[in-house]
This record gives C-alpha cells, sequence and structure tokens, in this order.
C-alpha cells in the first residue's frame, strides 16, 4: 500500500500547524511558511521510525538556528541559554509528535520508535533501502524547516 | 506527577499544572515512577502520563497503578502521541480516567482536567 494515499502532503501540514499552535507558536505570530523547496539545506534532524504494516521514517529536520528557537519555545528559555541537549529532546519530541499523528493515519497495526536525533546534516544520516515518499518544506523566521516521509523500499526493513 | 521521557514535555506539562496549584513531581519513565511513588509517603492527586517511553511505557504504568491498592485513588490521565481509537480503548480499560492526545494546547488541556474535577474555578479564564 502506497501511504501517499494515507497522508498526503495536506495532513502534514494539518499536523505541523497544530504543533506550532500548542507549543512553537501559540500566540499565532511566526508560523511555518511553505516553501515547496525540497532542497533547502538543514543542519539537525530528528527521525521517529515506523514499523509493522507500514515500514518507514518521519523525519524533522531544520537549521540551528531553528532548532534553537524551537527549545527555547517549548523550554521558555532564552536563545542562549539553550544548549544541546535542549536541542537535542525538543526536536526528538517534535519527531515524536508528529510521526505518532502520522501512524495513526497508517494501517492498523504500525508502531512507533523513540526518537533518534542527529545534530547534523540531514545528508549525514542514510535511510538504506527507503525512498521519500512525501514532505512539507518551509522557513520558519527565515530558517529553512523540514517534515519528510520515507518509506522502505524492502518488506521486513526496520531501519 | 509528570511522567515523559521527554524533558521537554516534562517542562510543558509541569507549567501548566504549577498554574493549577499543583506542585508537580517528574520522572522519565513508568518505572522510575513507581519508583518515586514507592518513597513517597502522599500519593500525588494526579499523573499526566505519556505512552512510549523506555523501561516501562505509559500503559504498563497504569495497569501497576491501578493493582497497587496504595495508588487507588491516583487520577491518571495519558498524554501521548497514540491517538488510534483502539489504543485509546486500551487506555481507558487499563484504568486511565483521561486520555490527551498531542500536541495539545494549554487550553485544551485544563479543559480536560477540568472535567475530572481538578481545576478550580475559573482557572482557565
Amino acid at each position: 500500500m502506497s501511504v501517499e494515499t494515507v497522508v498526503t502532503e495536506d495532513d502534514l501540514a494539518e499536523m505541523v500547524e497544530q504543533v506550532w499552535a500548542s507549543y512553537l507558536d501559540p500566540e499565532g505570530v511566526s508560523p511555518l511558511i511553505p516553501t515547496a523547496d525540497a532542497d533547502q539545506p538543514t543542519e539537525v534532524h530528528s527521525t521517529v521510525s515506523i514499523t509493522g504494516t507500514w515500514h518507514g521514517h518521519l523525519v524533522y529536520a531544520s537549521s540551528m538556528q531553528a532548532a534553537r528557537k524551537a527549545a527555547g519555545a517549548f523550554l521558555a528559555m532564552e536563545l542562549d541559554e539553550v544548549g544541546q541537549e535542549d536541542i537535542s529532546d525538543v526536536l526528538g519530541e517534535l519527531a515524536n509528535i508528529v510521526g505518532g499523528n502520522v501512524k495513526a493515519m497508517l494501517p492498523a497495526g504500525c508502531f512507533l520508535s523513540l526518537p533518534t536525533v542527529v545534530l547534523a546534516p540531514q545528508t549525514a544520516s542514510y535511510y538504506p533501502a527507503a525512498e521519500r515518499i512525501s514532505g512539507l518544506w518551509g522557513v520558519w523566521d527565515g530558517e529553512p524547516i523540514s517534515i519528510s516521509m520515507w518509506q522502505s523500499t524492502k518488506t521486513g526493513d526496520n531501519a | 506527577m509528570v511522567i515523559d521521557d521527554s524533558r521537554a514535555m516534562r517542562m510543558i506539562l509541569k507549567r501548566i499544572v504549577a498554574k493549577l496549584n499543583f506542585e508537580a513531581v517528574e520522572a522519565g519513565d513508568g518505572q522510575e515512577a513507581l519508583d518515586l511513588l514507592s518513597t513517597m509517603t502522599e500519593v500525588p492527586e494526579l499523573a499526566l502520563i505519556d505512552w512510549n517511553m523506555p523501561n516501562m511505557n505509559g500503559l504498563e504504568f497504569v495497569t501497576k497503578v491501578r493493582a497497587e491498592p496504595r495508588l487507588r485513588e491516583m487520577t491518571l490521565v495519558m498524554v501521548t502521541t497514540e491517538s488510534e481509537q483502539s489504543q485509546i480503548v486500551r487506555a481507558l480499560a487499563a484504568g486511565a480516567h483521561e486520555y490527551v492526545i498531542k500536541p495539545f494546547t494549554e487550553g485544551a488541556m485544563i479543559e480536560k482536567l477540568a472535567l475530572l474535577g481538578l481545576v478550580p474555578t475559573g482557572a482557565n479564564s
């Protein structure tokens, strides 16, 4: 089954909007603005894997500055107080939240992994036997952010 | 009591319950929460519990709390990304009182707690 028929880019956008409204921009003054630029550079990324009846990954990626700002908003901290541990924790939770909501739209019988956060460009992580099938790209206060879905091309791939 | 492996989410939840004049203790997983509860003379009134956590997940925690007479009065609220109907039913069947799906706004969380009678009148105004 192709997940593209189950989780659309509009669905991702709706989830992201809820995340922004709940945690990153509760005042509604600084939304994520879509750019449709799939090649925009990112410096950090966070992944949750989905296994079971569907295999793949949900990846949240951004610039370091956007990650720092997200951590500051989430943790109610000034940006200069935000450390790497704060960034890792918040990015992991963001991937977990979006991934969990994605999982709910997939066929029953899927499981969500705990998040993995890498403070390095998305290209530093390679998802073997997986292809990007959907995504949302945008800027938040001028900083790049992307949320993408990767589907394993091999049945039983738990990577 | 706030139980979540994400420190970020624990902070969000602690901020919310602090507004309701709860003093929160926190744990990073179900086992840590049980260990903490075993040392406490006064049982917390409320536990906000993530589902997916290492060591002991939220569903196991709820099941163990419900089997412990000393903890029977605790109000248990699952706060999780697990949003399938079947998972909600599992959690409620195991003994959770309420279920909040992430992401949630502060107002939505307070409304849920109000339904459980845990919010003073006017706290969300």
